[in-house]
């Protein structure tokens, strides 16, 4: 097939429109204590104490900055474990028994309506701050420092066109609470004094565009409208849902401040909205369980810190008659595989996937030119492969690797089943 | 037992893109044409086609066999470096037997077959490696190598009938080709003279379609391929007097120009990676087509275009200004060669008449 890949088949349907299952109360938690930009931590609380939801427990240490450790449950500390985070390195995290009274912290106190209103900017920024508030999308990209920009914004956007296959833990959220979502989106529109504020979803989830725009009826006195976009992939790659959303066009590498534009995943969005109204850090999300080796897939809503395995066993486990299964977190097209199932839901596991692994033939490349066709920042990866196997420097840098966003088309459409998305990382690091 | 394994993302696979399909429906928009062939030729086109898709497939098969004993191995019908699996091989040999003429010895077709697949695609390192079309490059030998007995001398045109570009090639406006054979017999390529597989641009069309919707050719590569053709005899047709719309009409339909856009100019291993690369190398391929049938001393130029404009492949695609995107830039540069080219083709037709 010699075409641009315009979409990548769905499979949302094997859990879009079931029901959220709870559960929000397993018997332990494991909140990490570590990620791949803090390689260290402190401890405030030692075994046998006793915590409450919301309470600071210690916090990570990174050369860049600190994020302080919220707990998830009450319940009382049973040390320190290793785990796997979401993406597939082996942290310490702080067990925590459930007594299942689910008390929370004094300071979780919720904010009037009237004192929001009048906050100022550095009051949410120092929120969003303290509340340890990154992108739930994937990235984990800290929300305060996107907030706290100096660029005049125009318009927000928010970011709820989920076009990897499989997922749909952000549908449910919306689906769930389109209010905290409106309300997060005020907020930020408040914080950076931007005019506008836009959703995007995308145009073919029908039935969230009515609870969206039932939703917009209640905040007429906001500029906040719903962008339909095209149901393509990688649509949720922000520079593309700029592009569709609001017809901006922010070059590869640059910041979209510069242009006026703020993005926020949808769940970042609500989570804002947690920590500004309710002061609450993030203690639960939507978590997508999908997969074709999954006996049955659906979307939880799990509490920070549970286990995969656990979660796995909730969904009647792997299916029996597969040898070899890969289990990945986030989409399918840009996930990590875990070594392991033994990990555990962090605040930006958006999804758990158990995929039969496929043994792929490679054929000799026929420079069909699919992946070129389909690459979404215009770079040519069959080249870049080329020289790559040759150890060409020079003409990895000019055929511009390093724009690369991983989005793992050119591997999917490839007709000689080559792993080209492989290459080009490999000439990523080649340039550095 | 279960197990966990690890590997890097994407996860997912488009389900219908493998080689395998897209050279199937290759050989699939093909049939027309040899059904085409052998009816209208008789049991000789079944003979060449034979010969030509046989000798390259054997060549293919000693030449792994022999390297597989060199390199201590043993071989094995699915040896990935031998093409016959996923119809490549066969697909370049139905395309080199369909572009010979129908007078043709068995062996010339036989030693054509054997040193095109050898020279243009295994010294290379097989499938996916070759610089040149096979099939163009295996015609070319012959042609060279054997012009009295095949091609366009009159040898075999006195037993074939005059083509048409045979005629034009002594006078290129002159509308006496249209006494002989109307724009639809050339169009449907019913009676008409030539090589076997070329003659009915209707069934080529048919073909393209068929791929078109398969979406296992760039439809972009044809279509610039006989739109720079059109464009350029158009032009010479208005700056030159007495010569009517049959002209643009022959030079489309007649010889091998349908037939070597569809097939020949769209195979992707010989033609550039990136969109704007493929429609400069389909403009450069219709505008030596149309200069070599105006100006050269050969009649037909698509498969001569063809092999030239293969050479420029890598030149194309070097990572220096290969760029996935037009530009302004290369928009400029590409419509002002593209002007010159008309401008300097309108002026030499006025030397030819």
């Amino acid at each position: 097939m010699i075409s641009k890949a315009k979409r990548v088949s769905d499979y949302k349907q094997l859990t879009k429109q079931l029901p959220s299952v709870r559960y929000v109360d397993p018997e332990f938690v494991y909140l990490t204590l570590m990620n791949n930009r803090c390689t260290d931590y402190t401890l405030e609380v030692e075994e046998g104490d006793s915590v409450k939801v919301g309470e600071i427990l210690g916090e990570k240490c990174g050369s860049f900055f600190e994020t302080p450790v919220y707990s998830t449950v009450s319940g009382t500390v049973e040390g320190v474990v290793k785990k796997l985070d979401q993406n597939g390195l082996e942290v310490d995290c702080l067990k925590i028994r459930n007594n299942f009274k689910d008390e929370t912290h004094e300071s979780i106190t919720d904010r009037p309506d009237a004192f929001i209103k009048a906050m100022s900017k550095e009051d949410i920024v120092d929120i969003v701050k303290e509340k340890a508030l990154v992108g739930l999308g994937g990235a984990a990209f800290p929300s305060y420092i996107k907030l706290n920009t100096d660029e005049a914004i125009h318009t927000v956007v928010i970011n709820a066109v989920e076009c990897e296959p499989y997922l749909s833990s952000d549908y449910r959220l919306i689906m769930d609470q389109p209010e905290q979502i409106f309300k997060g989106l005020i907020y930020i529109m408040q914080t950076v004094s931007a005019p506008k504020g836009v959703i995007a979803v995308k145009k073919t989830k029908k039935a969230l565009i009515e609870v969206l725009e039932r939703e917009c009826e209640r905040y007429k006195d906001y500029d906040i409208k719903i962008a339909k976009v095209k149901d393509y992939y990688p649509q949720g790659w922000e520079n593309a849902t700029f592009k569709e959303a609001v017809g901006i066009k922010v070059p590869v590498g640059e910041l979209p401040m510069k242009y006026g534009l703020l993005g926020f995943n949808v769940s970042t969005c609500a989570s804002i909205y947690e920590a500004i109204k309710h002061n609450m850090p993030i203690t639960k999300r939507y978590l997508t369980i999908n997969g074709d080796a999954v006996n049955f897939p659906q979307d939880i809503r799990v509490r920070v810190g549970t286990s995969i395995r656990e979660l796995i066993k909730l969904c009647d486990g792997y299916k029996e008659d597969i040898n070899k299964l890969e289990v990945i977190i986030g989409g399918p097209m840009m996930g990590v595989a875990l070594p392991s199932d033994d990990a555990i839901v962090t605040e930006t596991t958006t999804s758990v996937l158990i995929l039969k692994s496929t043994e792929y033939k490679e054929e000799p490349c026929v420079r069909c030119g699919s992946c070129v066709y389909s690459c979404p920042v215009d770079i040519t990866p069959v080249s870049i492969m080329n020289a790559v196997k040759r150890n060409d420097k020079k003409s990895v840098e000019l055929l511009e690797a390093n724009k690369c966003i991983e989005c793992g088309l050119c591997a999917y459409v490839c007709t000689s089943k080559i792993h080209v998305t492989d290459y080009v990382r490999k000439g990523k690091n080649l340039i550095g | 037992m279960m197990e966990i394994v690890q590997k890097s993302s994407p996860h997912l696979r488009r389900p219908n893109a493998r080689v395998i399909r897209m050279m199937r429906d290759v050989a699939i928009a093909l049939m027309p044409l040899v059904v085409f062939a052998i009816y209208s030729h008789g049991l000789s086109a079944l003979w060449i086609l034979l010969a030509a898709v046989g000798s390259m497939v054997v060549t293919e098969y000693v030449y792994y066999v022999i390297q597989d004993k060199i390199n201590d191995g043993k071989f094995q019908l699915n040896n990935p470096s031998f093409s016959l699996y996923n119809y490549s091989v066969i697909v370049s040999g139905l395309i080199y037997g369909l572009i010979l003429p129908d007078k043709i010895p068995i062996q010339v077709v036989i030693i054509g077959g054997v040193v095109g697949v050898l020279l243009a695609k295994l010294i290379f390192g097989g499938l996916g490696q070759n610089i040149f079309n096979i099939a163009g490059f295996a015609r070319i030998f012959a042609a060279l190598s054997f012009g009295a007995m095949l091609g366009y001398s009159n040898h075999v045109d006195a037993d074939a009938g005059a083509t048409v570009l045979g005629v034009l090639a002594q006078n290129p406006f002159s509308d006496g080709v249209l006494e002989n054979y109307s724009l639809w017999t050339m169009f449907s390529g019913l009676g008409m003279p030539g090589s076997i597989g070329e003659t009915s641009a209707l069934l080529i069309l048919v073909g393209g379609l068929y791929m078109f919707l398969r979406k296992s050719f760039d439809v972009y590569v044809p279509l610039v391929v006989m739109g720079t053709v059109a464009v350029l005899s158009a032009a010479v047709m208005l700056a030159t007097d007495g010569v009517g719309w049959w002209f643009v009409g022959t030079q489309l339909f007649s010889g091998g120009l349908m037939f070597g856009a569809v097939y020949m100019a769209t195979d992707p291993i010989t033609i550039p990676v990136t969109r704007p690369g493929r429609i400069y190398f389909a403009f450069g391929v219709g505008l030596l087509t149309f200069v070599i049938r105006l100006f050269g001393t050969y009649p037909e130029g698509v498969v001569f275009a063809i092999v030239i404009m293969n050479m420029f492949v890598p030149a194309i695609d070097y990572a220096k200004w290969s760029k996935n995107t037009f530009s302004l830039k290369s928009g400029l540069i590409f419509g002002a060669v593209a002007v010159i080219s008309v401008i300097g083709v309108v002026v030499g037709a006025s030397y030819v008449g």
